[in-house]
């Protein structure tokens, strides 16, 4: 029976509302006017019953075998839910209050366990294959930095061995390796260039020692090139897709809607994933790797921006306006200079997201560090893919110190006060020597990664293929059928790792929380070392956890939960401990007043302030490994990315379309279920 | 001469705040315009400059339609009437002769003006017209650095930029304290005496009323319940305009 029609049926008495949601789960609650519950109680009946009979028929989730029939035990759980909810309407219609626990208990048995077993968890696998992880353990704390000489022979020197040589005095003989070369820089005798003769530092001609950059700088200069030209981009096109501005163009709803429907659609396929399209269309190498990076950071930044913009005070548009202004005026007069500091601190902010993206980005693209990781991997060469994790870490730690304290001072926004008329920017020699400063690094970006924008009109000759076959993409059963498994397997191993990040978590963050750590010696060593050891495990992105855990537990799904759990973890204790720092002292002040003792003022104090920031925390770090998960496949970690890569590397582009047609729609959705649940948190 | 007829403004979400409202304004008048809170004073003084589009009813500006005028026209108009805010609406991140020349916009070219170009004599005009508001010596503050009483004052030398012949305030002193509220007042009424700048103001309290204001007209849900005198006002007209429960209050 359709939903509609029982609606309407049902007259509002408790024991006919019960009928009715016993019949179609949530129209009980829909009836009594509790539409959001309703329609979510539908929502997830519906889904819990797709899930119990393709778990069941895909993965023999739950298989039992009672005398002829065999059939999942699965089904008592979803049966408990549907109880549970007319049990719900009858309690809502009654006026008593229902218990919202058990239904979520219910489904979440079901999620849980169909979760475990699609995504192949072994937890055994950690112990037993332990010592697989001890060999690349050792290699990981034992990086390929440093090399010395013993008997005209180079052997890599790692800590105990610049200890040891410390000791003995010879340090000397510590030399870099050349993985420290090829990661950081090595000196290197070259022929003078131009600019130096003309600085009259050298000879024409004559050999100098120049540094010349690594991995590491090429990625660092991918990052910083991708933030400006996203920049570029996305400032003129965040006015697009703002309402407020568009409200006041003739035509401009029509123009918001496509604008907004394009940037969620884009910013829904992860860089790496843009970094599959792009190579078809300029090769592989660093060309690719930017224009991966930069098509992603538009979006992202384009909505970040059109908020801002949203977000303005209306009342100096409405101000200028009256002056007979036009609308470039009121721009620039009335929206641009409020919406200055948002956008420097966005920008900021993105520019950390883009040195983190264009750390593995050179997974596929080729180019930067991840493509050296790539290469180690490949080659089981642990020792100096842990140099390259190593600098990673030193680098995006810093990136991320450096954009939190200049984010932090413009979000202050100190007025200063100035007596006399300030100098026209012109003649301001600050701003002359931060655009020199500006220019020397786009520029030595440019040359260091070696650009060349002609690559850009010459896209390869596959490149009109892929584009016909994105627009006729495969939608035949058999692709539906794969690309649907797929996809929920990435979405149930976002769940998992998102659970066990957060369960993790929790007791890290206290242990990390300035107000709660006490002010001992030992204690401010524990802040210190659980900061820290979020910030580390931070700065590495899950594609590289990935490349850890697969030679640890194996190639496949387990592999990429644990990756994403690991970073899941990171964050979430970054954001739970902040949260804990956040809480408003008074209530606690209040309820030891009443003379409770520790654990009631935990309970009643501290507690309800923290829960709602956590659960809140926890949905958006779990849009945050969708995302994430559609990408782990690239270094085996399973799930749709694999499946995606595979398509590409057959060059079956129609059905890669309906791989990233799928990955839109799912991260898309999730997004907004995402910020509409947190919505109704806060 | 400003001649508002029929007058009606309904909102999309179906409120109708403006009920058939039709008046007349002298130039040289200072108008004021009571009534309760929602009775719809912010949504006409809104509709004479468009902020807000009147859904029906004409306005004349010296027997120029404001209500036809099309984009580039209605700019044309718009910068002949300055106007001033209850919450003052200036960008509170510029500084105080930014927010000043702004005022400017309806006058000078788009491209001078997005490049942040004023020419010698707007330049000299705002600090004229910051002199006496007697804010000379803020020029170049951030507007936010300013006290409620000196942001209105800002705002009242941003109208005069425009060289105004007409001036809409919308309780203009209503976020300020008693002693300001005058301050803020007496200028606008020197505007009024000795520029010959018609001024149309909301007001909150009758002895303000009675103070400035050279003729009233009361609104109540949208409609004009009284027009006439200040003085006019009696009690049964206090009570018919506000209500019956209502009492006087007054103002230092
Ligand atoms: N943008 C809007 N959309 C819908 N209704 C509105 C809007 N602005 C105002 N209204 C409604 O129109 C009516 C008149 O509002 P208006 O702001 O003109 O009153 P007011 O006399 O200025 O009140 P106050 O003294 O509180 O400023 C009110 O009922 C108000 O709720
Ligand atoms: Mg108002």
């Amino acid at each position: 029976m359709p939903p509609t029609t029982a609606l309407f049926s049902c007259p509002p008495t408790p024991l006919q509302v019960l009928l009715c949601a016993a019949l179609v789960p949530g129209s009980g609650q829909l009836r009594l006017g509790r539409v959001w519950r309703g329609v979510l109680i539908f929502v997830t009946a519906a889904l819990l019953l797709f899930i119990v009979n393709w778990g069941l028929v895909n993965f023999e989730i739950g298989q039992i075998t009672i005398g002829s029939l065999t059939t999942s035990w699965l089904w008592v759980p979803l049966i408990l839910f549907w109880v549970w909810n007319a049990w719900d309407a009858y309690a809502a219609a009654s006026d008593r209050s229902g218990n919202t626990l058990l239904g979520v208990v219910c489904a979440a048995v079901i999620l849980y366990i169909t979760a475990w077993n699609v995504t192949d968890i072994k937890l055994e696998r950690l112990v037993t294959r332990f010592s697989d992880f001890r060999k690349v353990a050792v290699d990981i704390v034992n990086p390929d930095l440093f090399s010395t000489t013993v008997q005209g022979e180079t052997r890599p020197c790692s800590w105990g061995c610049i200890l040891a040589a410390a000791r003995a005095g010879r340090l000397a003989d510590v030399t870099p390796s050349e993985n420290f070369g090829d990661i950081i820089g090595r000196i290197r005798e070259v022929k003078a260039s131009g600019l130096i003769v003309g600085l009259g530092l050298a000879q024409p001609g004559q050999p100098v020692r120049m540094l010349v950059p690594g991995k590491l700088f090429e990625t660092i200069a991918l990052g910083l090139l991708a933030t400006i030209f996203s920049i570029i981009v996305a400032v003129p096109l965040s006015f697009f897709a703002a309402h407020n501005i568009m409200m006041r163009v003739r035509g401009g709803a029509a123009i918001y809607y496509v604008m907004r429907t394009i940037l969620n659609a884009v910013r829904a396929v992860d860089t790496v994933i843009w970094a599959l399209l792009v190579i078809v269309w300029v090769g592989l190498g660093n060309m690719a790797g930017i224009i991966a990076l930069t098509i992603h950071s538009v979006a992202a930044l384009g909505k970040l921006y059109s908020e801002e913009i949203e977000h303005i005070d209306p009342g100096p548009v409405e101000a200028i306006t009256a002056t007979g202004a036009n609308l470039f005026q009121v721009l620039r007069y009335a929206v641009v200079p409020q919406i200055i500091p948002p956008f420097l601190a966005y920008s900021l902010l993105r520019w950390d997201i883009n040195m983190r993206a264009a750390t593995v980005v050179g997974f596929v693209a080729g180019g930067g560090i991840g493509f050296f990781v790539v290469e180690t991997i490949r080659l089981g060469a642990y020792p100096q893919y842990a140099a390259a994790l190593w600098g990673i870490a030193v680098v995006i730690i810093l990136v991320d110190a450096i954009s939190a304290r200049w984010r932090e001072r413009i979000l202050r926004d100190q007025t200063q006060a100035e007596i006399t008329a300030p100098r026209p920017w012109y003649a301001s020699l600050r701003v002359w020597s931060y655009l020199l400063l500006f220019l020397a690094l786009f520029v030595g970006s440019w040359t260091l990664l070696k650009l060349d924008a002609r690559a850009l009109l010459e896209p390869a000759p596959t490149f009109g293929r892929l584009v016909r076959d994105f627009v006729t993409i495969d939608l035949s059963p058999d692709v539906l059928e794969i690309v649907t498994k797929e996809i929920l397997v990435t979405i149930f191993q976002a769940l998992l790792a998102t659970t066990f990040g957060s369960l993790l978590a929790i007791p890290f963050s206290f242990l990390a929380a300035k107000n709660l750590t006490g002010r001992s010696l030992l204690s401010r060593w524990i802040y210190y070392a659980a900061r820290g050891l979020f910030n580390v495990l931070r700065s590495i992105e899950a594609l590289l956890y990935v490349a850890i855990f697969v030679f640890w537990v194996g190639i496949g799904p387990f592999a990429g939960v644990l990756g994403l759990a690991v970073t899941a973890f990171a964050l979430l204790g970054k954001l739970f401990s902040e949260a804990i720092e956040n809480i408003d002292p008074g209530p606690i002040e209040a309820v030891t007043a009443t003379g409770a003792n520790r654990l009631q003022v935990i309970r009643y104090g501290i507690l309800p302030q923290i829960i709602p920031p956590f659960i809140s925390y926890a949905i958006y770090q779990w849009d945050i490994s969708i995302r994430m998960a559609t990408i782990i496949g690239f270094a085996g970690g399973g799930g749709i990315g694999l499946r995606l890569n595979n398509y590409f590397g057959m060059l079956q582009y129609h059905k890669a379309g309906t791989v990233v047609l799928f990955i839109v729609v799912v991260v898309a959705l999730m997004d907004f279920a995402s910020a509409k649940l947190r919505e109704r948190l806060v | 001469m400003l001649k508002v007829q029929h007058l009606v403004k309904i909102y999309p979400n179906g409120t109708q705040a403006l009920r058939d409202v039709s008046f007349e304004v002298a130039d040289g008048e200072f108008l004021a315009i009571i009534g309760l809170s929602g009775s719809g004073k912010s949504t006409l003084l809104r509709c004479i400059n468009r902020l807000i589009e009147p859904t029906a009813g004409k306005i004349l500006w010296d027997d120029v339609d404001i209500t036809a005028a099309s984009g580039a026209e209605m700019r044309r108009i718009r910068r002949q009437i300055g106007m001033i805010f209850q919450q003052f609406n200036l960008v509170k991140r510029s500084s105080v002769m930014t927010n000043v020349l702004s005022g400017r916009l309806g006058y000078v070219g788009t491209v001078a003006s997005l490049v942040g170009h004023f020419s010698r004599e707007d330049r000299a005009r705002a600090l004229a017209n910051l002199a006496q508001v007697g804010l000379e010596d803020k020029a170049y503050v951030r507007a936010d650095a300013l006290s409620g009483g000196q942001q209105q004052r800002v705002g009242i030398a941003r109208a005069l930029m425009q060289n105004p012949r007409l001036i809409l305030a919308d309780e203009p002193v209503a976020s300020l304290d008693p002693v300001l509220a005058h301050s803020i007042l007496k200028y606008l009424e020197q505007l009024n005496r000795e520029r010959g700048i018609t001024v149309l103001c909301s007001l909150h309290f009758l002895d303000l009323v009675h103070r400035y204001a050279t003729r009233a007209i009361a609104l109540k849900d949208g409609q004009v319940v009284f027009s006439g005198l200040p003085h006019e006002i009696d009690d049964a007209q206090f009570k018919a305009i506000y209500g019956q429960e209502a009492e006087r209050v007054s103002i230092v």
